[in-house]
C-alpha cells in the first residue's frame, strides 16, 4: 500500500451536480424524448444516487441532470418546504451544486422539486416543474406484464383501466381513486401523474411551465409538456370532480391558519380531537398570512392617522 | 514528480465543458418545450451544429454524418460511433439536400428510438414561414428560415404520421436553432 499517495484535490470532491457527465448526458437525452412524445415512459439508465430508492430519486436525477448555476431552486414534499424530504434533497442539492441558490418562494424558484404536489401559485413558461414518481405505469393495476403494457400503450388501449373505473362506479358510486389520477396526455398516453391529488391535476392540462416526471426505481422519464392537452379519465355521464371541501352545511372550509378557501386543505386533529384544516402548501399559506398582515398594519396606520 | 505534463498551458474549447453544456441543454429543452422558438448558441464558442452535438452525444449513442459535416477531430471527440442513417439514434444532415434516406422511426413499444435528425439550413429567421401548432404552443408560432429544401416536410410528415412513431428534428444555421419535435404540426405555405 502506497501510504503517501493522496488522493488529488480535484478528485477527491464531487462534481458539480454529483453525477457524471454520462449520467448526465442519459438523462437529457431522455429528457428531449419525453418531451417530443408526451406521456410516454421513456426508460432510462437509473444511477445510484447517496439515498434509498423510493425517497425521489428519480426527480434528483432530473434536477440534477438540468441545475445550473444560475437556477434558483425550491424543494417541496406534500406541499412543504421544511418537511423531511424536502429539506434533505435542498441541502444535497446545496453541497453538490454551488453557485444554485434555493428559495421557497414559488414565483422565485426557477426549477421546483416537489413530491405529490403542484403549488398552488400557477407556475409560467420561466419554470421547470419537476415531480418525483413512485409508480409511473398507470396500466399496472390491470396488466403485471411490462411487455404487454408497453403494447397497450403504444396503441392508446386503455380499455381495461376504463373497465377497473367502471367498476369503481358500480360498487361504491363514485370513482374511488383519490391521488394518482389517471390522466390522458396529448390524447395518446395515459400517464400516472405521480401521487397528486385531484386537485392538483387540471393544472396539468395547458400548463404554462414545462413538467418533467422522473421515477428512479422504475428507471423511467416521462414529461408533460407546455400547452399540452391533459385529460383525467372520466365517463361522459361521471365526470371528473376535484376534492370537496365543504363541511355539512355545504360551506367550503377555510384554513385555519390563513383563511384560504381556495387551497388544498390537509386534515389535522387538535389537541381536542377536532378536527382542523389548513394549507397542504406552505408557501401559499405564508404568502396569504403576510398580505393579512401587511394589510392590517396598513388599516391600523389609517385607524393612528 | 515534475515529470507530469503541465496541463494549465491547455485551452480547451468551452463546449467540451460540462457548464456550457448544461447552459446549452436547457436552451435545447426550451426548444423542445416550446416547438419554434428560436435560441441562441452563439455563446458556445463554435458552431451550433457543434454545440448542440457535444451536448447530446457520447460513446453511448450512434452518428450518422451521410453529408459528411463533422470534422474528423470533432468526430473523434463526440465518441459517438459511426452508422449508416437508417440506423443512427442521431443523424446530422445538410437540409438544402434532399433526404434520399429514412431515418429510424422507433416502434410502438418503444418510439423513442425514433432518431433526432440536426439539419443545417442556410439562416434562420429570415425566409420563408413554417407555420406550427401543437403540444408546446398555445396557439400558433412561426418558424421562418432559408435554405430548407421542400422534400424534408413532405417525407416528415410521412415519418411522423404513425404516431408515436417519428422523428424529431432540430434545425440550425450557424449560430440558432430551433426544435420540430414529432408531435408538432407544419404547414407550408411555399407547399
Amino acid at each position: 500500500m502506497n501510504n503517501t499517495y493522496e488522493l488529488p484535490l480535484d478528485e477527491a470532491g464531487y462534481a458539480f451536480g454529483f453525477m457524471d457527465e454520462y449520467a448526465k448526458k442519459e438523462v437529457r437525452r431522455a429528457i428531449l424524448k419525453a418531451i417530443c412524445i408526451p406521456g410516454y415512459q421513456t426508460p432510462y439508465a437509473s444511477r445510484e444516487m447517496p439515498m434509498g430508492r423510493g425517497f425521489g430519486t428519480g426527480g434528483l436525477q432530473l434536477t440534477l441532470s438540468l441545475v445550473g448555476g444560475s437556477d434558483t431552486l425550491k424543494v417541496i414534499d406534500q406541499g412543504s418546504d421544511d418537511s423531511v424530504n424536502a429539506v434533505n434533497l435542498r441541502q444535497f442539492v446545496q453541497m453538490t451544486c454551488p453557485g444554485v441558490d434555493t428559495t421557497e418562494k414559488t414565483e422565485a424558484a426557477t426549477l421546483i422539486q416537489s413530491r405529490h404536489r403542484i403549488p398552488e401559485k400557477p407556475l409560467t413558461e420561466a419554470q421547470i416543474l419537476v415531480l418525483q414518481v413512485p409508480y409511473p405505469d398507470a396500466l399496472v393495476v390491470v396488466e403485471p406484464s411490462e411487455a404487454r403494457r408497453k403494447t397497450m400503450h403504444g396503441e392508446a388501449d386503455y380499455s381495461r383501466l376504463l373497465v377497473k373505473l367502471y367498476e369503481d362506479i358500480v360498487k361504491f358510486d363514485e370513482i374511488t381513486i383519490s391521488h394518482r389520477y389517471p390522466t390522458r396526455i396529448h390524447g395518446h398516453y395515459i400517464i400516472d401523474p405521480s401521487p397528486i391529488p385531484r386537485w392538483d391535476v387540471p393544472k396539468l392540462h395547458q400548463s404554462k411551465a414545462l413538467i418533467l416526471l422522473g421515477a428512479g426505481r422504475e428507471k423511467k422519464i416521462y414529461a408533460v409538456p407546455p400547452y399540452t392537452l391533459a385529460e383525467p379519465l372520466a365517463f361522459e355521464d361521471v365526470v371528473f370532480s376535484v376534492e370537496d371541501f365543504r363541511d355539512a352545511a355545504g360551506i367550503r372550509r377555510a384554513c385555519s391558519r390563513c383563511g384560504a378557501t381556495d387551497s388544498f386543505l390537509d386534515e389535522f386533529s387538535n389537541e381536542a380531537g377536532e378536527k382542523i384544516y389548513q394549507c397542504s402548501d406552505s408557501a401559499y399559506c405564508d404568502e396569504q398570512l403576510a398580505r393579512q398582515t401587511s394589510h392590517a398594519q396598513t388599516t391600523n396606520t389609517e385607524v393612528v392617522a | 514528480m515534475t515529470a507530469m505534463t503541465d496541463l494549465t498551458d491547455l485551452t480547451v474549447l468551452s463546449i467540451w465543458q460540462s457548464h456550457t453544456q448544461q447552459r446549452l441543454f436547457r436552451r435545447l429543452l426550451e426548444a423542445f418545450a416550446y416547438p419554434g422558438r428560436l435560441l441562441d448558441a452563439a455563446d458556445s464558442g463554435t458552431t451550433a451544429r457543434l454545440a448542440i452535438l457535444a451536448t447530446l452525444l457520447d460513446g453511448e449513442v450512434d452518428l450518422a454524418d451521410p453529408h459528411g459535416l463533422i470534422a474528423p477531430e470533432d468526430g473523434l471527440r463526440l465518441m459517438a460511433s459511426a452508422a449508416a442513417p437508417e440506423q443512427a439514434r442521431f443523424v446530422v444532415a445538410d437540409a438544402a439536400r434532399a433526404p434520399d434516406f429514412t431515418p429510424a422511426l422507433g416502434s410502438l413499444e418503444s418510439p423513442e428510438f425514433g432518431a433526432t435528425l440536426l439539419l443545417e439550413v442556410e439562416q434562420l429567421g429570415t425566409g420563408s414561414p413554417l407555420f406550427l401548432t401543437g403540444p408546446g404552443i398555445a396557439s400558433q408560432s412561426r418558424l421562418v428560415m432559408q435554405g430548407l429544401h421542400p422534400d424534408w416536410i413532405a417525407r416528415r410528415a410521412d415519418w411522423v404520421s404513425a404516431y408515436p412513431l417519428g422523428v424529431d428534428i432540430i434545425l440550425c444555421d450557424a449560430a440558432h436553432f430551433a426544435a420540430l419535435p414529432r408531435t408538432t404540426h407544419i404547414v407550408w405555405e411555399g407547399y
